[in-house]
């Protein structure tokens, strides 16, 4: 009984991981093949990788704009998990009505879709000098109610008893976020770095808008224009695609023991 | 008595100057344009050539049948795709949160794959996979489920499962790794117990691993809300908001009289200040029956 | 000391006068210019930038890639910080009118620039006439072809001449009479999407509004002549379905269809499969039978430059489109060879560049041919709605095809643009 339960497990598992995994395997595959392979279907690897590399580097300044994607995801992603988690933590432990309260205002932040708040935003940036800096582009991304609210609610399952004790030993209340709170929370801070990154990393309307020099063009702006001319060349599209999720990939993998593995086990 | 009520306001205040930064950010980032896009809702006119309209631009959402069409699909989409994606991406995050489970690394990255994918490729892939001699019809056809081959871009709800499918898809990964950094601060010892106490997997799963995730659900559950309101990509590339409307989404309706169409901002701005509403409302009262502390 | 203040005034008028003037005109001047596509706009640009190097080399032409030059325009016009907008754009020719009409005063009046616009195709130039005046400079060709296999038809017994200068109805029997020898459809089309239709609509002189700009869908017998037509394309099998774009392209890259009918740039996607080299013809398009004024020709796409009024150099930047786009052959037949990127300035035409026989389709001059059947394209004005009249069709002609009434569809779909066109 237990071994059929099991077996099911995995194979559940393996059904949802194929279906998963199947259309990154097909964009590996395609970014090996020529355009016209890829809309005739074929499914097997293709000659064309070194092909599609040169095109590419030809006609994009692909090293530019991976470099400057990364920086300012890299940025975004830091100053957004100190100024966010801080505040979840805030929200949580001292809470009271009024935080409480505050705490769903923030939240209605979000539900505002961001065409519409992009032209008030953009006149605050211009006005303010910013256009084309990493500033502009990681100023609205920073406080996202989202990561406040995602460090809020696994604040509840942070035992009060260490704050207590920590307070007892004289500890300060900053002190306690940063000695005691951060590395217990590690899993938390890795789950919210990797949605962060990929969040920040794959923006496109609003870097789209503030960055106007070929010197400040960010990844999904350059796959953008892959796709905006009258012939589509798919090889070099996927070739692009793929190089452009690697980074989430890595970090993804980076990070994923931390909010995977027994944690809370560690600290016991 | 006197210290410790001392001692509370200081607390306080250390905790309006911990939640400070970012809600004084968030004011000004989003707040402010929002009041502004507020004001442009009371507005109408093509382009700059605005004037003060009153309540016309929402009025006129009672009369207007695409705002309706859309309204109703995006609401078609919630009520299918919210719950099975959510309760997917828990069975499968408390499956992984297995020590003994082998593989659980490669089954991670893979199922988280899809969120990262770039949407371009998927979009591409779906509608070869869902086209009319496309992997879909061949399967079912031989599985002897269908006798003709179903087209699914082509017909009004067969589009709307391929839409549910694709966010299901797309997004479940998503939701799990929340669900396995919750999981984290489960203590195992639990589990131990309610083994010995001879509770099977399923008691397990609804009597420990929902009730302490709850937090987190209830977070999950906004933001898939607020996720599938706005939907805007899938419905943009896999369908185009066809066929005949039948996935036009509001986030797409809006884009339309925004950049496509002869730009109305004040006509765009009135219907994002309804699903503003839309999910204020229902995130109002997730958070009633979900926030329970 | 009279003398001495005339002499201080003409020292004034001097050097603060007039020297400043010289000098400006050999300042230092950098255009920026948005606009898209690296292997066709983009190189096309790079090369007039060139050529214009050469009689105004103090000015600098800086070309930035951008894919979505309408969102771009619309935030920051909307915003009201047009110092952030290029000296010029390009422009989908589908949105000329919108634009000029929703922004008045962002974009420079050409018409008395010196640029001849006589020179360019009528129809093209009519795109980007608001009031009577000029603001764009044509120049990506969007004239309609009817790209065909021409060994298959050699199959089936037939030359590219059977399919020059035919109506619809000639078409749809040839059409037939080749699917039944070959098994191999003329023509495939997006389900969702109205391009084909309204490829139709212009080759007869009509759109889907009246001169008035007032909707012209539910009493157009031209269109609904253009839906009977369609119906029977699709129900003979002659045109297939399909869903997306790629979709589109796969089927005549993977010989499923043995043609299509589009925009000319389509070109570019059908020499990309060079297994089929040699094997394809190009010629006009059928005419509608009954329409009253329907010829061979149309269009489907293109775009044009345009300059900004908030442009600090609005001459220069006008300057340098006269001396390129609006008055250089060679340009022209300096871009044409690599990028395949066809004008619709006249005058290029007569070069020998366009006049070369073209390898992939059977040595035939296809570039003279093309701007010789732009010249005849019938003029329309697509107008402030034309997306929204596009959506609408595109609505009813999936209503139509799923069996609804044709003037109920087309019905439904007049109210919905007059709806959005409050």
């Amino acid at each position: 009984m237990s071994r059929i339960i099991r077996a099911t497990k995995y194979l559940f598992l393996s059904v949802i991981a194929f279906l998963s995994l199947f259309p990154f395997f097909w964009m590996l595959n395609s970014a090996t093949n020529s355009s016209v392979d890829i809309l005739t279907g074929t499914l097997l690897p293709g000659n064309h990788l070194g092909e599609n590399y040169q095109t590419l580097l030809a006609n994009t300044n692909l090293i530019q704009a991976l470099w400057n994607s990364f920086r300012n995801a890299v940025v975004a992603t830091i100053a957004s998990l100190i100024v966010c988690s801080i505040a979840g933590y805030g929200f949580e432990i001292y809470h009271d009505r009024v935080k409480d309260r505050l705490m769903v205002i923030l939240l209605l932040s979000m539900m505002v879709p961001f065409a519409v708040i992009m032209i008030p935003l953009f006149m605050m940036i211009g006005k303010a000098n910013l256009m084309n800096t990493t500033t502009a582009f990681i100023l609205p991304t920073i406080s996202t109610a989202f990561l406040i609210f995602l460090f809020r609610q696994s604040t509840r399952g942070f035992p009060s008893e260490i704050i207590e004790a920590a307070r007892i030993e004289g500890m300060g209340e900053l002190g306690i976020f940063i000695k005691m709170y951060m590395p217990i929370m590690r899993s938390t801070y890795a789950a919210a770095a990797v949605i962060t990154f990929m969040s920040a990393w794959n923006s496109y309307l609003w870097p789209l808008i503030i960055m106007q020099k070929e010197a400040s063009k960010t990844m999904p702006l350059l796959i953008a224009n892959l796709i905006s001319g009258y012939v589509i060349d798919y090889g070099v599209l996927m070739l692009a695609v793929t190089i452009s999720i690697l980074p989430t990939v890595i970090i993804f993998l980076i990070l994923q023991k931390n909010f995977a593995e027994g944690i809370i086990t560690s600290i016991k | 008595m006197l210290k410790v009520l001392k001692l509370k306001r200081k607390q306080n205040i250390i905790g309006w100057g911990f939640i400070l930064p970012a809600t004084i950010l968030i004011f000004i980032f989003y707040f402010y344009p929002i009041i502004r896009a507020l004001l442009i809702s009371f507005q109408s006119g093509v382009g700059i050539n605005l004037s003060y309209a009153g309540l016309i631009n929402y009025r006129r959402l009672f009369v207007d049948s695409l705002f309706k069409g859309s309204l109703s699909n995006v609401f078609i989409f919630l009520i299918l795709q919210v719950p099975l994606m959510l309760f997917l991406a828990l069975i499968i995050a408390s499956l992984l949160n297995d020590h003994k489970l082998k593989f659980r690394g490669f089954f991670r990255i893979a199922i988280f794959l899809p969120c990262a994918t770039s949407l371009v490729a998927y979009a591409l892939i779906f509608r070869s996979i869902f086209a009319l001699d496309g992997f879909a019809n061949i399967l079912l056809m031989n599985l002897n489920l269908i006798s003709s081959p179903i087209n699914w871009i082509g017909q009004p709800w067969t589009a709307r499962i391929l839409i549910v499918l694709a966010l299901t898809w797309r997004w479940t990964g998503y939701n799990m790794i929340f669900y396995l950094a919750g999981l984290q601060n489960i203590n195992p010892t639990i589990y131990e117990a309610a083994k010995i106490d001879g509770a099977n997997a399923w008691t397990r799963f609804t009597k420990i691993t929902i009730p302490l995730l709850k937090p987190i659900i209830l977070l999950t559950t906004i933001m898939s809300t607020n996720g599938t309101l706005q939907i805007f990509d899938e419905t943009q590339i896999l369908t185009n908001g066809g066929p005949a409307n039948a996935t036009l989404s509001l986030s797409q309706y809006i884009y339309r009289l925004s950049f496509e169409y002869s730009p109305r901002f004040g006509y765009a701005a009135a219907i994002s200040y309804v699903i503003f509403l839309l999910v204020a409302i229902l995130a109002f009262i997730q958070m009633k029956v979900g926030d329970r502390r | 000391m009279k003398k001495g203040l005339t002499l201080l005034l003409i020292f004034v008028v001097v050097f603060l006068g007039f020297s400043p003037v010289t000098a400006e005109a050999e300042q230092e001047v950098t255009i920026t210019v948005w606009c898209w596509d690296p292997s066709f706009n983009i190189y096309a640009m790079e090369e007039a930038a060139k050529i214009y190097a050469e009689i105004a080399p103090h000015v600098t032409i800086d070309v930035i890639e951008e894919s979505d030059v309408e969102i771009k325009l619309t935030t920051m016009v909307n915003a009201g910080q047009t110092d952030a907008l290029p000296d010029i754009l390009l422009m989908q020719d589908n949105s000329l009118h919108k634009n000029i009409i929703s922004y008045p005063d962002t974009f420079f009046d050409l018409t008395d620039s010196g640029i001849d616009f006589a020179q360019f195709a009528d129809y093209k130039v009519a795109l980007s006439v608001v009031n009577g005046r000029n603001y764009a400079v044509p120049f990506d060709n969007g004239t309609a072809i009817n790209a065909i296999r021409t060994d298959v038809l050699q199959q089936a017994g037939y030359t590219l001449a059977d399919f020059t200068d035919i109506t619809w109805s000639e078409y749809l029997k040839i059409g037939k009479d080749v699917l039944d020898k070959t098994g191999k459809p003329l023509l495939s089309a997006i389900a969702e999407s109205p391009g084909l239709l309204m490829t139709m609509l212009q080759s007869a002189g009509t759109w889907m509004f009246d001169p008035n700009g007032e909707v012209y869908i539910a009493e157009n017998a031209v269109l609904k002549e253009i839906v009977e037509v369609y119906i029977e394309l699709v129900k003979s099998g002659v045109l297939v379905q399909v869903n997306e774009w790629d979709q589109y392209i796969s089927s005549f890259n993977r010989g499923t269809v043995a043609g299509t009918i589009n925009g000319c740039w389509i070109i570019g996607s059908i020499v990309q499969q060079t297994d089929q080299k040699g094997k394809w013809g190009i010629t006009n398009i059928p005419k509608l039978d009954r329409a009253p004024n329907a010829t061979n020709y149309s269009n489907q796409g293109g775009s044009s430059w345009m300059v900004l009024a908030s442009s600090a150099h609005p001459e220069v930047a006008t300057d340098f489109l006269a001396h390129t786009f609006a008055g250089s052959v060679k340009l022209y037949e300096t871009i044409l060879p690599s990028s395949g990127a066809l004008a619709t300035y006249l005058p290029a035409g007569d070069s020998a560049v366009y006049n070369q026989p073209h390898e992939f389709f059977g040595g035939q001059a296809i570039y003279a041919d093309i701007t010789a059947f732009a010249a005849k394209v019938p003029q329309v004005s697509y107008g402030l709605y034309n997306y929204e009249a596009r959506d609408a069709l595109g609505n009813a002609i999936t209503q139509i095809m799923a069996g609804a009434d044709i003037d109920a569809a087309l019905r439904e779909a007049e109210e919905s643009v007059k709806f959005l066109m409050w």
